[in-house]
């Protein structure tokens, strides 16, 4: 009798100690809409693994916590996480500048760290070449720019038609339009020098800054006559989802035409495809809805995101916040623990298909050794839906070209 | 007199100048320096009979954007019509967060009425984006695109009407506050509150008017840019701020020196934003130029 | 009783790193440096002048104190004192300038400056990093939250010093009679132009080893984070719901709003903004004179 009570409460500890969730703490801004359709995307992620069982036989618990786009908040959620609910693991993100003070206190508890956000370059130089325990799953900023370099020269491949040798980048004066200029800029140097992706491609480059509307500018007509009178091949701009129709609308007022109009805002406003200025301008993005017509498990992620919450999915964010918590899952479940090493280990091997669209496997960039996506994809509005044009494996569509201009709209 | 009217016969000059020589920052600067000044002349009603600088003045503008936006999504309304339907609503709301909130603490410390319409202003931009998401919206009309040509250039045509309306609004706010009893008695109420008050003027129902007014008046501007930007819940923040500029560039109670500033720094903007290269700059001539109107006119001793 | 009580608080906040986790450390550490800020604003306000300038200097004592370690070697603590510094000789030249201006120009124009701030700070590219900013690769004290906390308490008790002398000295009854009647002051002999000029440089000299010690807390400068409306916003309503023209008035107001802020999101992750400006808004209607101000009169009435 006193045997099989000493086995009773052995097995019960053991049961506890097994049920005992894996915590992970996720920071995002959730009064943004990417926050919190990315919070959302997590929940959703973690729901379905705990309704299959969760992982090496324990539940998973995700604690979110709102950075309110204010970098000393930011910063306290990484304590609050670390000491109060002691997580696990640390996931989201999104603003650079609240990853700038989040850094020196993650290098504090060195706890494995899967980022989604922050493309900015400074935040690379500021977690450095020794952390490890650091992933960092958003393409940086200089990486997108080299990635887009291989998508033109596919496409220039493919359609004979399309020239793209004068670019002229728009960029917002803030840090994400200054950083992608200085990307294009450093690729500009390096294509005139014969080396480089940009090589063969682009012949000269010019840029014109801008004040984004999210911001209080919005007055984009001085620039545009700018780029209008160096009659660019490819017109991109840099800015944010607030910038994108004003854009199009002063473009149609003076005239301004270019065989490619391509929009490179981390998201679109509202119904941009029902606008009629929106047929054929050409993005940058790293996920568009319609790769659920080509892809499983996009379709899949769709389907359950619009059944759980009711929403489409509306950024990037979303795909991305639900490939960050499986990621590291499925890089639990191989590692059979979350020892740190063994998780590391893992994660730098593991291969994960994701609803973002291509195949998540770590690489080094320039200075950190665990980048996961590397490049974005380019992305056509046609008839009101976003259609991915290349990487060709996933095309939705072909590319009109050249962009057909305002006389109809 | 003399020296005044010297002052507008440069300043007349110097715009020709700069027409003559940068037509499209002329012109550019002329059309956003109207908005600023048609968004910033009811701040100015408020502060100068109120005596309330309105942290909230911009966020009642993307409330305004937000109804016409429904109006023009749901019911296929023109964004310029629905102006006539915006101002009655802004009207309401106006009221109502007066009379809540403002009137509650007139008599306390004058900067209990800075604070509280901080309080104001956090809540509605809060509450904008619980409702309709951070997602910027947007709506289109064909006739906002069009151009015309004018001296041998061509010119977007649709925001002259920023200026048409700048000056509109300019002259109704002069002829109401001069004609009418209504006006009259804010006019005194704005002198001297207590004055107004002896000789039977009721002050509380002034400042009520006057405030609801104000907000309604929000309306024009509202519709106005509504073709031509993106609505989102941050967008009032800066125009609040430029309104603040453009004030106090005016000096308080001088109502046609608004547009005046507004024109000003607008063609300052515009002009920097012309210079390939330099565009980064365009704000430090905005801020510069106001900094340098408001201490030259402190040395002449306007604001002692 | 009050000197007891002073010495309990104290002692309680040396003590706490001791007795309380990191994250309660590391939110009173952001609330002292609001605290700072509000004390600062207060301090200047005692004199009739409303500044609208906090987030300018905070920005220029932030950037000093990158650019200090990072491009002079300067120890990080020695360049919370750079910070200090260089705030308050640029707002001495400024000073010079714009202290003539009263009430809403003097407000505007400080505002504007902390515009034309950032923009210097987003051009001068070699100098500051430009848009995106400069970043330093070890934060101060090697991110030693307690450390850390230490030299913050140790800074706001200075700047509370600094409020109390304000208070109970000549410069109080020299800066109270300008902000009450500026004529009589005047007339009385007092050199007005004097004093707000020393109370500007001595506030923004504040401000800017508050901007310093944030900057080298989180180790990076950027220009529309660093000279965000926040730190301007903020301390404001955080004097106004304390309770002006005192030390404890912005002391207690930094507490409430702070502590609100940050556990109003534990309990409501969505939305809690909106609570935030409604209780703003509450306050001002029901506390006139701030919460410590209407405390103190409800105990003196009975």
């Amino acid at each position: 009798m006193r045997r099989l009570f000493v086995l009773v409460s052995l097995l019960l500890t053991l049961i506890v100690l097994a049920e005992k969730p894996i915590k992970i703490g996720a920071i995002l801004p959730l009064s943004d809409i990417t926050g919190r359709q990315a919070a959302n995307a997590m929940k959703l992620a973690v729901k379905e693994i705990n309704d299959a069982g969760g992982v090496l036989g324990r539940p998973i618990e995700l604690i979110v916590m709102d950075d309110e786009m204010k970098p000393e908040k930011g910063a306290a959620a990484v304590d609050k996480l670390a000491t109060v609910d002691k997580v696990d693991f640390f996931v989201g993100g999104m603003s650079s500048s609240v990853h700038l003070a989040q850094i020196p206190i993650l290098k504090k508890y060195k706890k494995i760290t899967v980022w989604i956000g922050a493309a900015s370059y400074k935040c690379e130089e500021a977690v450095g070449a020794d952390s490890d325990w650091y992933f960092h799953l958003h393409p940086w900023d200089y990486l997108q720019g080299e990635s887009y370099a291989i998508g033109w020269k596919a496409i220039t491949e493919k359609y004979p038609q399309v020239k793209i040798e004068k670019i002229f980048l728009a960029y917002e004066e803030g840090a994400f339009g200054t950083s992608s200029f200085k990307s294009y800029q450093d690729e500009f140097e390096l294509a005139k020098q014969g080396t480089g992706v940009w090589t063969g491609l682009m012949k000269d480059l010019k840029g014109g800054p801008f004040k984004s509307a999210a911001l209080g500018g919005g007055d984009y007509r001085a620039m545009l006559l700018q780029a209008k009178q160096y009659d660019p091949d490819l017109f991109i701009w840099a800015g944010y989802d607030a910038d994108a129709i004003p854009m199009l609308s002063q473009a149609k007022e003076i005239g301004f035409s270019p065989k490619l109009f391509v929009g490179a805002p981390p998201g679109w406003p509202a119904d941009f495809g029902k606008n009629p200025l929106s047929n054929g301008v050409v993005l940058y993005g790293m996920w568009a809805p319609a790769l659920k017509d080509v892809s499983a498990i996009a379709k899949h992620f769709w389907d359950a995101y619009v059944q759980e919450f009711n929403e489409e999915p509306a950024t990037y964010f979303a795909p991305l916040g639900y490939t960050n918590i499986y990621f590291l899952i499925e890089a639990i479940k191989k590692a059979g623990s979350i020892d740190d090493k063994a998780v590391i280990q893992a994660l730098r091997e593991i291969e994960y298909e994701s609803p973002v669209g291509g195949v998540l496997k770590i690489s080094p960039s320039r200075i950190i050794k665990n980048q996961g996506f590397r490049a974005q994809k380019i992305l056509q509005w046609q008839n009101g839906v976003q259609h991915v044009i290349w990487p060709f494996e996933y095309a939705t569509a072909n590319l009109i070209y050249p962009f057909p201009g305002w006389s109809t709209k | 007199m003399k020296r005044i009217f010297n002052l507008y016969t440069f300043f007349l000059l110097l715009l020709v100048v700069v027409a003559l020589v940068r037509p499209y920052a002329f012109f550019y600067g002329l059309q956003r320096g109207s908005l600023y000044s048609l968004i910033a002349l009811p701040l100015a009603l408020i502060l100068g009979i109120v005596g309330l600088l309105n942290l909230a003045h911009g966020d009642f503008l993307t409330l305004g954007l937000y109804i016409g936006y429904i109006l023009f999504n749901q019911f296929k309304f023109d964004p310029i019509l629905s102006m006539i339907f915006i101002a009655p609503i802004l009207f309401v709301i106006g009221l109502a967060v007066y009379k809540s909130t403002i009137e509650k603490v007139l008599k306390s410390h004058h900067l209990n009425l800075l604070l509280i319409t901080f309080g104001v202003s956090i809540t509605l931009v809060e509450l904008i984006n619980s409702l309709w998401t951070s997602r910027p919206r947007n709506v289109y009309v064909t006739y906002a695109t069009k151009s015309i040509s004018l001296f041998g250039i061509s010119i977007g045509a649709y925001e002259f009407l920023y200026v048409a309306a700048s000056i509109a609004v300019l002259l109704v706010i002069m002829l109401v506050l001069k004609k009418t009893r209504f006006g009259q008695a804010a006019f005194a109420v704005g002198q001297n509150p207590r004055g107004a008050a002896i000789v039977g003027i009721n002050v509380k129902l002034v400042y009520t008017i006057t405030f609801s007014l104000a907000t309604a008046m929000m309306a024009v501007s509202a519709s106005l840019m509504m073709p031509r930007v993106s609505i989102f819940p941050n967008l009032g923040g800066p125009f609040t701020m430029k309104s603040f500029c453009l004030t106090a560039m005016a000096g308080l109670g001088n109502l046609p020196g608004i547009l005046l500033s507004g024109i000003t720094l607008g063609i300052a903007e515009a002009i920097v934003q012309s210079i390939p290269g330099y565009s980064g700059w365009s704000d430090l001539v905005f801020f510069g130029v106001l900094i340098l109107v408001i201490a030259f006119r402190a040395n002449r001793g306007a604001e002692r | 009783m009050k000197t007891l009580s002073i010495i309990a608080v104290l002692a309680l906040a040396i003590i706490l790193p001791f007795i309380a986790d990191i994250y309660l450390i590391h939110v009173v550490s952001t609330i002292m440096i609001f605290m700072c800020l509000a004390l600062s604003w207060d301090m200047m306000l005692r004199t009739g002048q409303l500044s609208f300038g906090t987030a300018g200097f905070f920005g220029l004592g932030a950037y000093a104190a990158i650019i200090a370690v990072d491009d002079f070697n300067v120890n990080p603590v020695m360049s919370i004192f750079v910070g200090a510094v260089f705030a308050a000789l640029t707002s001495f030249g400024l000073g010079i300038a714009v202290l003539k201006l009263r009430e809403m120009y003097f407000a505007i124009t400080t505002l504007a400056l902390t515009s034309v701030f950032t923009v210097l700070a987003r051009n001068l590219s070699d100098l500051t990093g430009g848009a995106a900013g400069k970043i330093l690769f070890n934060a101060i004290f090697d991110g030693d939250p307690k450390k850390t906390y230490w030299l913050i308490l140790s800074f706001t008790i200075v700047v509370i010093v600094l409020s109390e002398i304000f208070e109970r000295t000549r410069v109080k009854y020299a800066i109270s009679s300008i902000r009450n009647d500026e004529l009589v002051a005047k007339s009385s002999g007092i050199n007005i132009f004097k004093y707000l000029l020393i109370v500007f440089v001595i506030t923004s000299a504040i401000q800017g080893a508050a901007g310093a010690i944030y900057a080298q807390q989180y180790a990076f400068v950027e220009p529309d984070s660093t000279f965000s409306a926040n730190f301007l916003l903020l301390p404001i309503a955080m004097a106004l719901v304390g309770g002006i023209y005192s030390t404890i008035g912005p002391i207690v107001g930094a507490l409430v709003l702070g502590f609100t802020s940050e556990y109003l999101k534990l309990l409501m992750p969505y939305g809690h903004l909106i609570i935030y400006g409604i209780i703003i808004v509450l306050t001002v209607i029901f506390l006139r004179k701030g919460v410590y101000g209407t405390i103190m009169e409800k105990i003196r009435s009975k």
